[in-house]
C-alpha cells in the first residue's frame, strides 16, 4: 500500500465529512429561499451536530443491539464507501476499493442496517417507514445497478477511480451517452437521499415519511451519526454525477497545490449542484408513493438507451 | 464555420435530449409538462436543423428550422395552451392497455428493434455517415413513441401531443435521409391527419375521451 493511497484515505474521508454538512445547509436555504423565507444559516448543520454528539442518546427499552450499533455500522460503511469514490483527487492505485459492485453493496448495506433500526424499537412509525424504504429499494436498487452498468459500458471498466479519472479533462457535453446517463445519475441521487418527489425530508408526517420514519427513535450522539451517514451519501451521490459529467479540476497526481484546487473546485460544483436540488425540491410536489416507479422507470428507460448507444457504436 | 466533428458532436447531444423528451411526453400525467417537453424537443429540431445547415449549407434545411421555430415552438404549443386553458385539464390519468411505466418499457424495445431492423435496410450507412444512421434511428424511434402516446392516452388532446411528438419524429428522419420521396409523403399525411383532428375536435370541444367525443357527435347527429 503506497503512500499515496494512505494520504487518499484520509482527505477522502475528511473532506467528504467535513463538505457533507454544508451541501446539505445549501439545499436547506435554497428551499428556504424558493419558499420565502430566510431560512437557517449555511452553517446550521454543524451546529446540529455539534449539539447533538455532545447530548445523551437514549434508547426504548424494547429495542435491541441492532438500535445501538446500526449508527456505528452506517457511518463505517458510507466512510468505506467514500474510498470508492474519489472527490479531489484520485490515487495512483485503488487496492480493489474502487469497484463499482463494492460500491453498491456498501450503500445496500447501510440501507439493509437502517431498515433494521427502524423495525428494531417496534414502534409503527419506524416499521412503517422501514416497509415503505425496502419497497422503494426493491425498485430502485436494479436501476441504480443498471445505471451503473452504463457508466461500465461508457467507460469500459468497472472501476470508478478509472472511470474519473478517464473523465478528468475531457468534455463531455457533447457525448450523446453521458448526456442520457446525467439525468439517471441525477433521479438516483434524489431517490438514493430521500428527496422530493420521493420523500420529503423535512417533515415528520405520517403520509410522507420515510427516511424519517427509520431514525425517529434516534437521539443524541446516534442521530448525528445517521444525520452525518446520510449527508455524506449525499456527497458521494453527487461526486459521481460531478466527476463524471462536469469532471474539471479533480487532481490526478499528488500534490499540495493540486489537491486545494481540486477542493475548492469541487466544493464550488457541490454548492451548484446542491443549490439545483434545492430548486429541483422548490418545484416539485411530493410524489404519490404508487408513481415514484414512473420516475424510477424513467431511470432505467435513460440508462437502457445508453447502454444501447454504447452496444451499437 | 465551425469544424465537422464539433458540429457532429452537438447534433448526437441534441439527439439524446429529443429522445429525453420523447420518454417524458410518453410518461408525465400533467398537460402542461406534456406541452411543455413537446415544445422544448421542437426546439431542439430547430437546433438540429440549424446545426445541419452549418454543415451543408441548403436553403431547405434553414426553412424547416423556420418553419420548425414558428410552428411547432411557437404557435401550436401557444395554441394548446389556449385551449387548456378554456377545457381546464390539468392532467391525464386514464390510460388504454398500458400503463407510462409499461410504455417506457417497450419504447426500450421499440428502439431496439428499429436499431436491428435499420442495420438490415441502411446499415451500410452506419460506417459510411454513422451521424445520419443514429438521427434516423432515433427519429423512427420518436415516431413510434408518439404513437404509443396516442394509442395507450385517453384525453383527446394528450392524443394530439402524441401525433405532433410522431410528425417530430417523422421530420427528425427526414432531417438525415432527405433523399427518401415517401417520407415526404408520410409527413403530408400525417400532418393532413392532425390538422383534421385539430379542427374537428376544435369544433366539438377537446375535454373529453374519444368514447364521450363519439357520443357527442351522435348528439349532433340526432339534433340534426
Amino acid at each position: 500500500m503506497n503512500l499515496s493511497f494512505i494520504a487518499y484515505c484520509f482527505i477522502n474521508i475528511i473532506f467528504a465529512a467535513l463538505v457533507s454538512p454544508f451541501f446539505m445547509g445549501i439545499v436547506k436555504k435554497v428551499k428556504a429561499l424558493a419558499q420565502g423565507r430566510m431560512g437557517p444559516p449555511l452553517m446550521q448543520q454543524y451546529y446540529n451536530l455539534l449539539k447533538l454528539f455532545r447530548k445523551e442518546a437514549l434508547y426504548s427499552t424494547d429495542s435491541s443491539w441492532v438500535t445501538r450499533v446500526a449508527p456505528y455500522v452506517n457511518i463505517t460503511v458510507i466512510a468505506t464507501a467514500a474510498l470508492c469514490v474519489p472527490l479531489v483527487f484520485i490515487p495512483e492505485a485503488a487496492y480493489g476499493i474502487s469497484n463499482v459492485i463494492v460500491f453498491l453493496y456498501l450503500l445496500a448495506t447501510a440501507r439493509f442496517f437502517m431498515a433494521l433500526s427502524g423495525l428494531d424499537a417496534g414502534s409503527a412509525f419506524g416499521g412503517m417507514g422501514s416497509s415503505r424504504e425496502m419497497s422503494i429499494s426493491s425498485v430502485i436498487e436494479p436501476v441504480t445497478i443498471v445505471v451503473f452498468a452504463a457508466l461500465a459500458f461508457i467507460f469500459n471498466t468497472l472501476n470508478l477511480h478509472e472511470m474519473f479519472r478517464e473523465s478528468a479533462g475531457q468534455v463531455h457535453l457533447f457525448d450523446p451517452s453521458l448526456v442520457l446517463i446525467s439525468i439517471p445519475l441525477f433521479i438516483v441521487l434524489i431517490v438514493e437521499t430521500a428527496r422530493i418527489p420521493v420523500d420529503n425530508p423535512e417533515t415528520h408526517l405520517e403520509l410522507t415519511m420515510i427516511h424519517e420514519a427509520m431514525m425517529i427513535e434516534y437521539s443524541g450522539r446516534d442521530l448525528a451519526l445517521m444525520d452525518l451517514s446520510h449527508a455524506m451519501k449525499q456527497t458521494l451521490l453527487m461526486a459521481v454525477l460531478i466527476n463524471i459529467i462536469f469532471p474539471w479540476g479533480i487532481a490526478t497526481e499528488m500534490g499540495v497545490a493540486g489537491i486545494i484546487s481540486a477542493a475548492a473546485g469541487f466544493l464550488l460544483k457541490g454548492a451548484a449542484l446542491s443549490a439545483f436540488i434545492g430548486l429541483f425540491e422548490s418545484s416539485l410536489a411530493k410524489m404519490r408513493f404508487f408513481l415514484v416507479p414512473n420516475l424510477i422507470m424513467i431511470a432505467f428507460f435513460l440508462s437502457a438507451l445508453a447502454i444501447l448507444l454504447e452496444v451499437f457504436r | 464555420m465551425m469544424a465537422a466533428g464539433l458540429i457532429d458532436g452537438w447534433v448526437e447531444a441534441l439527439l439524446a435530449l429529443v429522445l429525453v423528451t420523447g420518454a417524458f411526453i410518453v410518461s408525465r400525467r400533467d398537460l402542461h409538462s406534456l406541452v411543455f417537453a413537446y415544445t422544448i424537443q421542437s426546439l431542439f429540431l430547430v437546433f438540429i436543423a440549424l446545426l445541419l445547415y452549418l454543415a451543408h449549407p441548403s436553403e431547405v434545411l434553414l426553412s424547416i428550422a423556420l418553419l420548425t421555430l414558428s410552428s411547432k415552438v411557437l404557435l401550436i404549443p401557444y395554441t394548446i395552451k389556449r385551449i387548456q386553458k378554456q377545457i381546464k385539464i390539468s392532467r391525464d390519468v386514464e390510460f388504454h392497455y398500458i400503463s407510462p411505466t409499461g410504455s417506457l418499457f417497450v419504447t426500450i424495445l421499440l428502439f431496439l428493434f428499429v436499431y436491428y431492423s435499420f442495420s438490415g435496410v441502411i446499415g451500410g450507412l452506419f460506417t459510411a455517415d454513422k451521424i445520419s444512421y443514429t438521427g434516423a434511428v432515433f427519429g423512427v424511434s420518436l415516431m413510434l413513441m408518439g404513437m404509443l402516446v396516442t394509442f395507450s392516452r385517453k384525453k383527446v388532446i394528450t392524443k394530439i401531443i402524441g401525433y405532433l411528438t410522431m410528425e417530430n419524429g417523422v421530420l427528425l428522419f427526414g432531417l438525415f435521409l432527405t433523399e427518401l420521396p415517401l417520407i415526404i409523403e408520410v409527413l403530408i399525411i400525417i400532418d393532413l391527419i392532425i390538422m383534421v383532428l385539430l379542427v374537428t375536435i376544435l369544433a366539438a370541444g377537446m375535454d373529453s375521451t374519444m368514447e364521450e367525443f363519439h357520443n357527442r357527435l351522435h348528439i349532433f347527429r340526432r339534433e340534426d
